[in-house]
């Protein structure tokens, strides 16, 4: 019998850690632009003790301006994706769950749209119209899916489904009404696409601010991983055992949907990782929820850095979109996580 | 039939309980729930009155849709009484919080519904739940009381196995090794032996029986099973339509009328050497 | 416990071959390293000056761009028109006219340019054109990089755009004649084309689903150069509409946007077999023709196209002979519509 150990979560966080910090160095080296690894380096260091006239404006433009945002957005999102699938998978009892399935991702793609057609220039409106439109998503599915008074998980899985249908069917009537221009890039963003840059120029604060809201959401699911895994084993049971199941059903719902409309705000729906990442963390390491979480996290950010940086080199200089990578990617991953499951 | 209710004790047969003082006691407990299909009437349970003691096991008894699981909820705190009380050790059962009801008494359940692959020790520490903090690593107090709990179901050897992997019997066990592991007073079980054939059923109540006498258990058991419930239990409560019908040892409640009339088949009753009825079929004319 | 440790070694692997693979030396990429960054560093920043690009923006541009970005094919043809392609840094894939554009360094599709791709070529100027979107207008001008804006909904515009784009590249003068000379032959096509009604066009930019253009595009306004006129009323840019209301309307041409595998002749044979189609007028009539793919290109080139749309649909203004037609070596499929006449 040996139960799980902060230092277990620590030792193997840590070693996921290390492959993160792996995948941003292959990361921050590739790209069109000819720079060497000593250049980044050197760039990267001059950077962090500020002396940033040492550094010749084309390397500075291209390592903090291009390459280190897409990482950390690839981060964010990854990591946003992984946890919140996590959390819906065991929120709905249903393993095929993904982040999208509650139609939060449809919701921000309409509110993007309605941006793109009412104001199509003002930087930040389709960030901010599309975490509106999560937003009230997830408000609505939320009360739809109340039975009772509480959360009940089929009823919920319908409300997500018929949501998300609806929203599909208005965004691709709002689409034939879109000019040429903005079509095309409503559609790349759709893919998932990282890279949208940040809507102001103060750009560490603007991560800073992403990342405390992902903090938040993924603690405040976090507080619930011991819940998560008595449920699991059975919602009733959990209930005689003292779980406040009700409590714990609505702060998964929130985090998870704030993370959620967290990353698809800021890159587009991108496919399979919040789907994927959960079931092969699960492989790897067991379903405690203790480290689930975390290792999710850290997994979803590892899948989609690599999975941009393949994007980006494979066709260069033309840049494949993230989520056709993670789609190409995880059909087959997924493919053989079901024949498993079979054995 | 219905009303004041015998109370008695056993005094027959080496496998009675030791005189202890009532543990649990309901009083005048009663609850009323509407149907789902509007055409049907309110369903009324009780008043209900009984006292159950340490080591004891107390069987409710009744055909189906006599209010045995909502008296069993009833006493679990899951429900609160419309009328009445429910008292565990002095402390009526509705108004303890969720986790110092769950130290006390044990619901065990009667399947278990596993989303995702989970080892069985595993399984079994989840009861150490109500103990500590919300999110919380498992002590080594937890360990201790969780091995102890396999111990006493006869469980350890399957303790690495993989939960989807065991026999009826031994998820049965594990089940109840879970409970045991919220080291309660009550341990209330419905209807535990519906999916298992006669041996496991045999060999559940025998050992619910030893958890009794020897860790001082207060078991509660529903049941339909009416010579499982004679044999193995101290005292039965019966129900009828909501109503209890009678209390007492399985000597004193086992009448052929009154089961006759409450099970609507008929019956006989052959009282054994060891004190214990044993009910049959009557031969169909 | 067994699963940990063979895990555990896979992810050092991994770790250890991602950060080798880190340091292998970079790729020949298709940029060619331009002068060292470093070099730049030193220099004087260049003198600029502020004007307003066609979205109304105010961008800060070179008193004589140099190094030009290009980010459209129209853009791309309009600088070749002009004769200033030694200040042509670099086009999208997509840029394949003329020819020669092809060879020049591709910095991504218009729709998703490489930022670092643009960057790597030190350019002093970026040009963008209605097919570029406003997210990449904007992630470009973040980082420091002059984005002109040209947004020409008529050919006159396109006029007007191909002149300031040669002021911007220092050879406003050579822009004014050929701008002057192009506006004259369109000027002498109208004087041509005065008193002919003007044919009613069906312009198909896709077959099926079938989809058209609209009142307020580019296009449109060309076709009313050529003498046209699209048959279908419609405020949005490309609608899809159903063969229902091109029986109604009963074109007196097709015209359709070229497709590069087919020429003239099969696409026109082909229509005459397929249901519905082969039972309108024009069909019947041979009034099929394509248009090139200036047609829809806002460049110089473009007045070419017009020309010789008109000629197709209006033959009899033209039978005096050869008019000024600007001589650019284009050549088009020959229409079997005279043939047929």
């Amino acid at each position: 019998m040996k139960p799980l150990t902060p230092q277990r979560i620590a030792r193997i966080c840590g070693l996921l850690a290390v492959i993160l910090f792996a995948a941003m160095v292959v990361s921050l080296r590739m790209g069109t632009y000819p720079i060497s690894v000593r250049d980044i380096v050197l760039t990267l260091f001059r950077g962090a003790i500020g002396h940033r006239d040492a550094v010749p404006s084309e390397f500075w433009l291209v390592v903090f301006g291009l390459r280190l945002p897409r990482i950390a957005l690839g981060i964010l999102v990854g990591a946003s994706l992984a946890v919140a699938g996590a959390g819906f998978q065991a929120l709905l009892r249903n393993p095929l769950a993904d982040p999208y399935v509650l139609g939060v991702s449809s919701g921000a793609a309409l509110g993007a749209i309605l941006s793109l057609l009412a104001a199509p220039h003002v930087p930040g409106a389709i960030q901010l119209a599309s975490f509106l439109g999560a937003a009230v998503t997830i408000a609505v599915v939320f009360f739809l899916g109340l039975r009772g008074g509480h959360l009940d998980s089929p009823t919920l899985l319908l409300a997500g489904i018929m949501a998300a249908s609806f929203l599909s069917a208005v965004i691709m009537l709002l689409m034939a009404m879109l000019p040429g221009r903005d079509l095309h890039g409503v559609l790349f963003w759709l893919m998932g696409d990282l890279t949208t840059s940040p809507p102001t120029t103060r750009v560490p604060a603007w991560f800073a601010f992403l990342f405390t809201i992902f903090f938040l959401s993924a603690g405040a699911m976090y507080t619930t991983a011991t819940d998560l895994n008595l449920i699991l084993s059975g919602e009733q049971e959990a209930r005689h055992l003292g779980v406040n199941v009700n409590r714990v059903k609505l702060v998964v719902y929130v985090a998870a949907s704030v993370l959620t409309g967290l990353a698809v705000s800021v890159s587009g729906a991108i496919g399979f990782v919040g789907l994927l990442i959960p079931h092969a963390m699960r492989m790897m390491f067991g379903t405690d929820y203790r480290l689930l979480l975390p290792t999710s996290a850290l997994g979803g950010a590892i899948a989609i850095v690599l999975a941009d940086t393949i994007g980006r080199t494979v066709l260069a200089p033309t840049e494949l979109p993230v989520g056709a990578i993670t789609a190409l990617a995880g059909a087959p991953v997924f493919i053989y996580l079901l024949r498993r499951r079979m054995r | 039939m219905s009303g004041e209710l015998e109370r008695g004790r056993t005094g027959l047969g080496a496998t009675t309980a030791v005189a202890e003082p009532p543990r649990i006691k309901v009083e005048q407990a009663s609850y009323a729930y509407a149907a789902t299909d509007r055409t049907a009437p309110t369903f009324t349970l009780g008043p209900a009155t009984f006292e159950a003691a340490a080591r004891e096991i107390v069987a409710i008894l009744g055909p189906n849709a006599s209010g045995k699981s909502t008296l069993l909820k009833m006493m679990a705190g899951l429900i609160d009484p419309l009328s009445g009380r429910v008292e565990l050790d002095g402390q009526e059962v509705s108004k303890l919080d969720p986790r110092t009801r769950a130290q006390r008494i044990a619901l065990v359940a009667q399947e278990s519904e596993l989303l995702f692959p989970l080892r069985v020790w595993e399984y079994v520490l989840q009861g150490r739940y109500p103990y500590g903090k919300r999110l919380r690593f498992e002590s080594d107090e937890d360990c201790l009381m969780a091995g102890n709990a396999l111990a006493q179901v006869g469980a350890d050897a399957v303790r690495d196995r993989w939960m989807d992997s065991l026999s009826g019997g031994e998820k049965q066990r594990v089940i109840l090794a879970r409970a045991l592991a919220q080291h309660p007073s009550l341990l209330l079980l419905d209807e535990p032996t519906q999916h298992l054939d006669i041996g496991g059923k045999v060999e559940l109540l025998r050992r619910l029986q030893k958890l009794a006498r020897e860790s001082k258990y207060t078991v509660i058991v529903v049941t339909h099973e009416l010579n499982l419930a004679a044999e193995f239990s101290d005292r039965i409560v019966l129900l009828h339509k909501g109503k209890p019908l009678r209390a007492g040892t399985p000597a004193e409640v086992y009448q052929r009328e009154v089961l006759e009339e409450v099970f609507e088949a008929p019956l006989d009753v052959e009282l054994r050497v060891n004190g214990r009825p044993r009910v049959m079929l009557r031969g169909i004319r | 416990m067994k699963r940990g440790r063979g895990v555990r070694a896979f992810a050092w692997g991994a770790a250890a071959l991602m950060i080798s693979a880190a340091a292998l030396p970079a790729r020949g990429g298709v940029i060619p390293a331009a002068a060292e960054p470093s070099a730049q560093a030193g220099k004087v920043a260049p003198e600029t000056r502020e004007v307003t690009d066609e979205l109304g923006r105010r961008v800060r541009v070179p008193l004589e761009a140099k190094r030009v970005v290009s980010l459209a094919p129209s853009l791309t043809e309009t600088i070749y028109a002009l004769g200033l392609e030694d200040k042509l840094a670099g086009d999208t894939s997509y840029c394949d006219t003329p020819a020669a554009a092809k060879s020049k360094p591709h910095v991504g599709t218009p729709e998703a340019p490489n930022l670092e791709a643009i960057v790597a070529l030190h350019p002093d100027l970026v040009l963008m054109a209605p097919i570029n979107s406003y997210e990449a207008m904007n992630a470009i001008a973040r980082l420091g990089i002059p984005v002109y804006g040209t947004e020409p909904r008529t050919v006159r515009e396109m006029l007007s755009s191909t002149e300031r784009i040669a002021e911007l590249m220092g050879a406003a003068e050579h822009g004014k004649e050929m701008v002057a000379k192009l506006q004259g032959d369109l000027d002498a096509l109208e004087v041509r084309l005065e008193n002919l009604p003007p044919a009613h066009v069906l312009f198909v930019v896709w077959e099926d689903p079938l989809i058209t253009i609209g009142q307020n595009t580019f296009i449109a306004d060309a076709l009313r150069w050529a003498g046209a006129e699209t048959v279908i009323e419609s405020d949005e840019d490309y609608p899809r509409i159903g063969m229902e209301e091109v029986v109604r309307v009963q074109p007196d041409w097709i015209v359709l946007s070229q497709d590069h595998m087919k020429d003239e002749d099969t696409s026109a044979a082909e229509l005459r077999t397929r249901p519905v189609w082969k039972d309108l007028r024009a069909v019947e009539l041979g009034q099929v023709t394509t248009a090139s793919d200036d047609m829809e290109r806002p460049s110089p080139e473009m007045v070419t196209a017009i020309e010789e749309l008109a000629r197709k649909l209006h033959p009899e203004a033209f039978a005096g002979g050869a008019g000024g037609k600007t001589g650019s070596g284009k050549t088009s499929a020959a229409g079997t519509s005279e043939a047929q006449r």
